[in-house]
């Protein structure tokens, strides 16, 4: 479903990422670890378009982003990879000024042309399957952080990305509440999503992933099963970072 | 009273007298050739007043709306300044003897063939002096006027063609109008009225000196060569003069009319609602093109590349910078000499609009630096471009944060509209002056003015309050509306 090769990206004269490959295959979730500084938000941030890349390219669904292309082309590109890949941030950043429905159908309405109401029943089943229909008409001011973090995975579903991007979503959550997550993203992969997912939380990651890329200094060091990965660290640097971890 | 002098003891001293010398001539002026000397034909019939009642004369430079007030507060003692013997002045201060016999004269432009005499004034803008002869005739007439602090403006505006025609004294016609290439005369001068020296009421002894003073220089030809000098005698002055020579006094007053109008509440209070709907619309006028052009401004400082940055930088720094009314004033008499020639109000519209444009752009620029970059990347990583992000997602939350200022810089925007009065506009702060120089009302038209400023900008700022507490509020109530659902 997504395909990253040789990506660079740098940051005037320190090179943040030297060069990542992988592969997500569909509905799998690969999980990025790796300590502060290894590149991983980066490596986020160039999959949703808002840092430029300057080398390799990044292929989701049909969209192919590569270095070297022309500001306008490129700005293109940007535009179309961003309708195939949706992001949870870490903050959520809704948008304090609409309701949560009006959060979740805000994109569909104006980006994609849905008709007001299909978008509205749309984001009523996305409320739903995350557990927050009642909260539909409130401001994401009255909202927890949990019940925030809900609406953003609703915000970014409606746009029917190919790939979904999840940046700390353990961050603000209690241990009750990180297990209910882990339960809702799964039953999202069963119905065909597919994602990647940043977190220092191994415990987490290794309930909801299929695959894990561990990194280092902007390189992805090891690639592999989540069981496997987490259990018997093949490269000596993964097997520090993991012992740290715990 | 008591804290100044009375007139009693300044006899032995200076004759100190009041009258206004901006565009004043040929009455007191300005010399062009050293401009820190008076001269005019009214200085030279003082001095000469003076030495015949053994005084130095002073004259003290004041301003023509307020010369009875400022001789009732004891600022000098007499008004000489072609002060005509209205009915109402005479209610608060005293005449002298009439001294000159006045004309009016309508001036026109050049290649203007429609109007050739007062009547075929109705229905256009006449432009005169404030508080005149020649004001009252035209409100009586029922001719739209427009007024003026001194003759320059209103022929300025004349040849500008932002008024049809001016009606003013002969004397000021003589001095301003008559050599103008661009103007000519429509018709021969028409009423006759007086000009006499204006005293405080109780000074019946000054009166009789000065009476026979302004007697003894018309007897012994001092007056007469001063007019001539000044090319004002005249025909009038002959029939006016020929008699007191003679020694068959009295002259026959009442052969002059002088049309006085009596103050009339009921119609302060019309003219001042009029002139408080003239500030409204011009309030929100100039809000909206502060609102419109503010915009722009703001996004171009914070984003623009660097020209546009440096070019709103310098626009706002021009407009903080520079004091409003210096402004008007610019684009009111500077903008027609490069042949951009705006009426009155749509100069103050466009004035303060542009003025509070730089305000009105930081304010917006602060809101929307205000909005954390988290909120344009959420927007973009859902497919928004920048144009839909900044009109959807931005603009509404930083408008928010922007209301509070805004409002604070409408109603402070409500109070500058006053700055027009520099520019002849007719509103409240105008209003105001005429009527209350006018009256001499200053007090009670000065509550009834600030109960109009206040009826106006209080509800504004209590609905904007209103408004800022719902917007802010919105989330909460929707909350409660929800728990009580």
């Amino acid at each position: 479903m997504i395909r990253v090769t040789d990506l660079r990206k740098r940051f005037g004269d320190s090179e943040i990422l030297k060069g990542i490959s992988f592969e997500v295959p569909p509905q799998t979730v690969l999980g990025v670890i790796g300590a502060s500084g290894s590149g991983k938000s980066t490596l986020l941030r160039c999959l949703n378009g808002l840092e430029t890349i300057n080398g390799g390219t990044i292929e989701c669904d049909n969209v192919r982003l590569e270095a070297g292309l022309s500001p306008p082309d490129y700005r293109r590109r940007v535009k179309d990879l961003r309708l195939k890949v949706g992001t949870v941030f870490q903050h959520f950043y809704l948008f304090p000024h609409l309701s949560v429905v009006g959060n979740i159908i805000e994109a569909p309405v104006h980006v994609l042309r849905t008709p007001k109401q299909r978008a509205e029943t749309e984001a009523y089943e996305l409320l739903e399957s995350v557990g927050l229909r009642q909260a539909a008409r409130r401001y994401p001011g009255s909202l927890s952080g949990g019940e925030q973090q809900r609406v953003a995975i609703a915000r970014a579903l409606a746009m029917h990305p190919a790939l979904l991007l999840l940046d700390e979503p353990t961050s603000a959550l209690d241990p009750r509440r990180i297990q209910s997550l882990r339960t809702l993203l799964r039953t999202f992969v069963d119905r065909g999503h597919t994602m990647i997912i940043i977190s220092h939380s191994m415990g987490f990651l290794g309930g909801v992933s299929d695959n894990i890329l561990y990194m280092e200094g902007g390189v992805a060091v090891e690639h592999g099963p989540a069981e496997e990965l987490l259990n018997s660290p093949k490269d000596d640097r993964t097997k520090d970072f993991l012992k740290q971890a715990e | 009273m008591w804290l100044t002098p009375g007139p009693d003891l300044k006899a032995q001293e200076a004759l100190r007298w009041g009258a206004d010398p901006s565009g004043g001539a040929p009455y007191v002026f300005n010399d062009p050739a050293n401009p820190d000397r008076y001269i005019g034909y009214e200085k030279e019939m003082v001095d000469a007043l003076a030495q015949a009642m053994g005084r130095r004369a002073e004259f003290v430079p004041s301003d023509w709306e307020t010369l009875v007030p400022a001789l009732q507060r004891r600022s000098f003692d007499v008004i000489v300044n072609g002060l005509e013997p209205t009915g109402d002045r005479a209610q608060v201060i005293l005449f002298s003897k009439p001294y000159y016999i006045f004309q009016l004269q309508l001036t026109v432009r050049r290649d203007d063939n429609r109007i050739n005499s007062l009547d075929d004034c109705k229905n256009r803008v006449v432009g005169t002096l404030g508080n005149t002869a020649a004001s009252r005739l035209l409100q009586q007439q029922g001719i739209p006027l427009s007024t003026y602090a001194d003759p320059v403006g209103a022929y300025r505006d004349l040849e500008l063609k932002r008024i049809d025609a001016v009606v003013m004294d002969v004397p000021a016609e003589a001095f301003y109008a008559r050599s103008n290439p661009k103007l000519r005369q429509a018709g021969p001068p028409f009423t006759r009225g007086q000009y006499v020296i204006g005293l405080r009421k109780g000074d019946t002894e000054l009166k009789a000196q000065i009476d026979a003073a302004i007697d003894k220089i018309i007897i012994d030809g001092t007056l007469e060569t001063i007019l001539k000098k000044w090319g004002l005698w005249n025909e009038a002055q002959a029939e006016f003069q020929g008699p007191i020579r003679a020694g068959t006094q009295p002259t026959k007053v009442e052969e002059y009319t002088n049309p006085t109008t009596t103050f009339n509440w009921g119609e302060a209070l019309w003219r001042l609602t009029r002139a408080a709907a003239v500030t409204v619309l011009l309030a929100l006028g100039s809000m909206v093109i502060a609102v419109v052009f503010g915009l722009p401004l703001a996004v171009g400082q914070w984003k623009g590349p660097a020209w546009v940055r440096a070019f709103c930088t310098v626009y706002v720094e021009f407009f903080r910078g520079t004091p409003v009314l210096v402004q008007l004033l610019f684009l009111y008499f500077g903008l027609p000499v490069i042949g951009i020639a705006m009426p009155g109000w749509l100069t103050a519209l466009v004035g303060l609009g542009l003025n509070y444009a730089a305000y009105e752009s930081q304010v917006y620029r602060a809101s929307l630096e205000a909005i954390p970059t988290g909120q344009w990347e959420a927007a973009y990583s859902l497919g928004m471009g920048p144009v839909l992000a900044f009109r959807r997602i931005i603009l509404p939350q930083a408008f928010r944060i922007a209301l509070p200022p805004m409002t604070n810089d409408f109603v402070s925007l409500f109070k500058d509209t006053s700055v027009a009065f520099a520019i002849s506009v007719w509103e409240l702060a105008t209003a105001y002056r005429e009527l209350a120089n006018a009256s001499g009302q200053f007090l009670l038209l000065g509550v009834a003015v600030s109960a109009f400023y206040l009826a106006m900008s209080l509800p504004m700022a209590h609905l904007a309050r209103l408004l800022e507490r719902r917007l802010r509020d919105r989330a909460t109530e929707r909350v409660t509306e929800e728990a009580t659902a």
